[in-house]
């Protein structure tokens, strides 16, 4: 295989909090991006999806956050990049769409300005250039009327639009990669799916690689070409979406497919499994997931699981993987 | 939003009629006879009635109220009993010197508080933070007075670089005009200062953990791009309002600085009134200061009306 266009290699994060405890947020996450191809992060809420994608941007508040690993992007360390380069990158060569569509733009500035502004900053654009592409730009996601949105605010937009108007502006520069962190969590379905095919069709014209963060399997089905299982800061299960979807090799996969995994079939969130997720600031000796496994063990409780490989580029995180026997 | 202008205009009319009852009300709590004051040492009962009768002193006190409005509305704030002078014209010597006062006062404020509002939310928990939030403390509680005497002492006495009192026009000598001011400016905008400091600094540090100035990150903008185009458009609206909030502070400490600076505005021309219970001087200057107040806060509106999209249409 050809050099990756991302790799994160034990990635980790940390979080002092004010009452000098620290929060493991993200554990060892580890994966690699192709280019052009699309990752789909799954995993409940807190696990750490949003904390890995703003460290591969650079986004974590310096303050309070430390990370170490490493994020080889197109041949640079981000996490140990100046942050000259960082900033070049960003919005160029990176990009990222958030999952608040109602707060992510500026409401004192247009949209067409807030897109400008990419192009004006990576490009050297003029303003009237910058202003031309923005409509292009707002065309290209299928605003309607670009000419007269441009120069609205966002309060003027719905939910929908704004989404599309930050794509717009994600993707002003023409980026290498997306990071879309839950794009259509906060939108109504219509919108979400509209959203979604929007993605699909701007994916098939630019070639953009995405890493799709997201609670809707039946996504990750449709849009994705590999699949990473976050649970309690660390990956449990990566693999290519068909193999995942037939057969999961982590337990915790198998309870967030559901009893039977389908393909065709969109399930709006992830099926519910028992249990709470561990406390990050004293994460459990063995396996993060064990209080919650039907098929703990002494071991499991005792010792965490290294990663293996089950098949070729299919990993779980499991004593008991490959689970062949244990599923019928 | 002319809609909004016109109601504001409206709510102005029941504004200035309920402060002119309150000012004209109030006074009349004032111990001491005006009459007995202008009479002097002999106290001639006849002198007594005739100023009485000429400042209709000895009409019942709406009736008083009503001259006195009906001349306000004609443009006539009545006349000083102890220098013989229309008041309007006094208002009008001595408002260009307060108005100069205030708005270099203003603008020191401006420029130190939120811009040390900005800098220490940038620079949050280090030692430039502590340093602005130690000297807005200090701003806040120190009083008028004593800086002023402070100042004074380093500057006149001291180092003799700046005059101690008195006041320069700015037509006559444009920089003696600054130097006679700058001190009680200083003091004036000092307290303010520290006020709009901490509202910036608030504003600010929630504002630059919102999802739109991540935003601003993620698109690869130099940081100071982030924080004074996307972030303190935000920050500084809400503080355009609070700030106005501030111009009462302004005006009533006018009053004593202009004391201690002995600078001739409306504060030592309110204070002398007082003392003499010259009614009709009182009056106008304190119309025409709470006028001056209302109409800052409509302009502060206005401003906070066109700095916010969403008001805007
Ligand atoms: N700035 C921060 N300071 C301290 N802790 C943080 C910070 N950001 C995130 N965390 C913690 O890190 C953990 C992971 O959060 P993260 O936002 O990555 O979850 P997520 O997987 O994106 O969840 P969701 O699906 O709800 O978006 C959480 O426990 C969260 O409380
Ligand atoms: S290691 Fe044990 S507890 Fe953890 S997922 Fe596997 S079987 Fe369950
Ligand atoms: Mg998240």
């Amino acid at each position: 295989m050809t050099e990756p266009l991302l790799a994160v290699d034990d990635l980790r994060v940390a979080f002092a909090g004010d009452d000098g405890r620290t929060t493991l947020a993200v554990d060892g996450v580890g994966f690699a991006l192709q280019r052009g191809r699309t990752l789909g992060i799954v995993g409940e809420s807190g696990c750490g999806k949003s904390v890995t994608s703003l460290s591969i941007m650079g986004l974590l508040p310096k303050q309070s956050a430390r990370v170490s690993g490493s994020v080889m992007f197109e041949g640079t360390d981000l996490l140990r990049a100046a942050d000259r380069t960082l900033r070049d990158l960003r919005g160029d060569r990176l990009a990222m769409i958030f999952q608040e569509p109602m707060t992510s733009l500026n409401p004192s500035y247009t949209v067409g300005d807030q897109i400008a502004e990419a192009v004006i900053r990576h490009r050297g654009a003029s303003p009237r250039e910058a202003r031309a592409h923005a409509i292009e730009m707002l065309r290209h996601v299928r605003i309607p009327s670009p000419e007269q949105r441009v120069d609205d605010y966002p309060h003027h937009l719905s939910g929908g639009m704004r989404q599309r108007a930050m794509i717009a502006m994600a993707l002003a520069c023409d980026p290498q990669l997306l990071i879309a962190d839950e794009p259509t969590t906060a939108l109504d379905v219509t919108i979400q799916a509209q959203i979604l095919d929007l993605m699909r069709r701007l994916r098939a014209e630019t070639g953009t690689a995405i890493i799709l963060i997201t609670h809707d399997l039946g996504v990750v089905a449709e849009l994705c070409d590999d699949i990473v299982v976050m649970y309690a800061g660390q990956v449990v299960e990566r693999a290519p979406v068909a193999a995942l979807f037939a057969q999961p090799q982590h337990p915790y996969t198998v309870g967030l497919l559901g009893s039977i995994p389908r393909l065709d079939q969109r399930r709006d969130r992830l099926a519910a499994i028992d249990g709470t997720v561990p406390n990050m600031t004293a994460p459990p000796p063995g396996c993060r997931f064990a209080r919650r496994c039907p098929f703990a063990d002494e071991r499991c409780r005792r010792e965490a699981p290294p990663p293996v490989e089950v098949a070729a580029g299919h990993m779980s995180r499991c004593w008991r993987a490959p689970l062949e026997h244990l599923v019928q | 939003m002319l809609p909004f202008l016109g109601r504001r205009l409206l709510q102005l009319i029941p504004t200035l009629f309920f402060v002119s009852v309150i000012i004209f009300g109030l006074q009349q709590l004032l111990p001491g006879d005006p009459a007995l004051i202008m009479a002097g040492e002999d106290r001639d009962p006849e002198v007594i009635a005739q100023i009485r009768a000429q400042y209709r002193l000895d009409q019942p006190i709406p009736v008083q109220y009503v001259y006195w409005m009906k001349g306000v509305l004609s443009g006539d704030l009545g006349e000083s009993m102890r220098i013989k002078k229309p008041v309007l014209d006094l208002v009008l010597e001595k408002l260009p010197v307060t108005a100069q006062l205030a708005g270099m006062a203003i603008l020191i404020a401006l420029v130190i508080g939120v811009g040390a509002g900005i800098v220490s939310a940038v620079y949050k928990d280090t030692w430039l933070d502590y340093g602005a939030n130690i000297f807005a403390l200090w701003g806040i509680s120190t009083p008028n007075f004593w800086l002023g005497i402070l100042l004074i002492f380093l500057f006149s006495v001291q180092l003799g670089w700046l005059p101690a009192s008195g006041y320069v026009r700015p037509s006559e000598d444009l920089r003696a005009s600054l130097a006679s001011t700058i001190m009680p400016a200083f003091v004036l905008g000092n307290a303010i200062a520290a006020v709009l400091m901490r509202h910036t600094r608030g504003a600010m540090l929630q504002v630059l953990s919102s999802d739109y100035v991540r935003t601003a990150r993620a698109k690869g903008l130099l940081e100071r791009s982030v924080v004074l185009k996307h972030a303190m458009r935000n920050a500084l609206t809400p503080v355009i309002t609070l700030g106005a909030l501030e111009l009462g502070t302004l005006l009533s400490g006018a009053v004593l600085t202009e004391q201690i600076f002995t600078v001739p505005g409306f504060g030592k021309l309110i204070v002398d009134a007082v003392f003499n219970r010259d009614y009709a001087v009182v009056q106008g200057v304190v119309l025409v200061t709470a006028t001056a107040y209302i109409t800052l806060n409509l302009l502060a509106d206005i401003a906070y009306m066109l700095a916010n999209p969403r008001l805007r249409s």
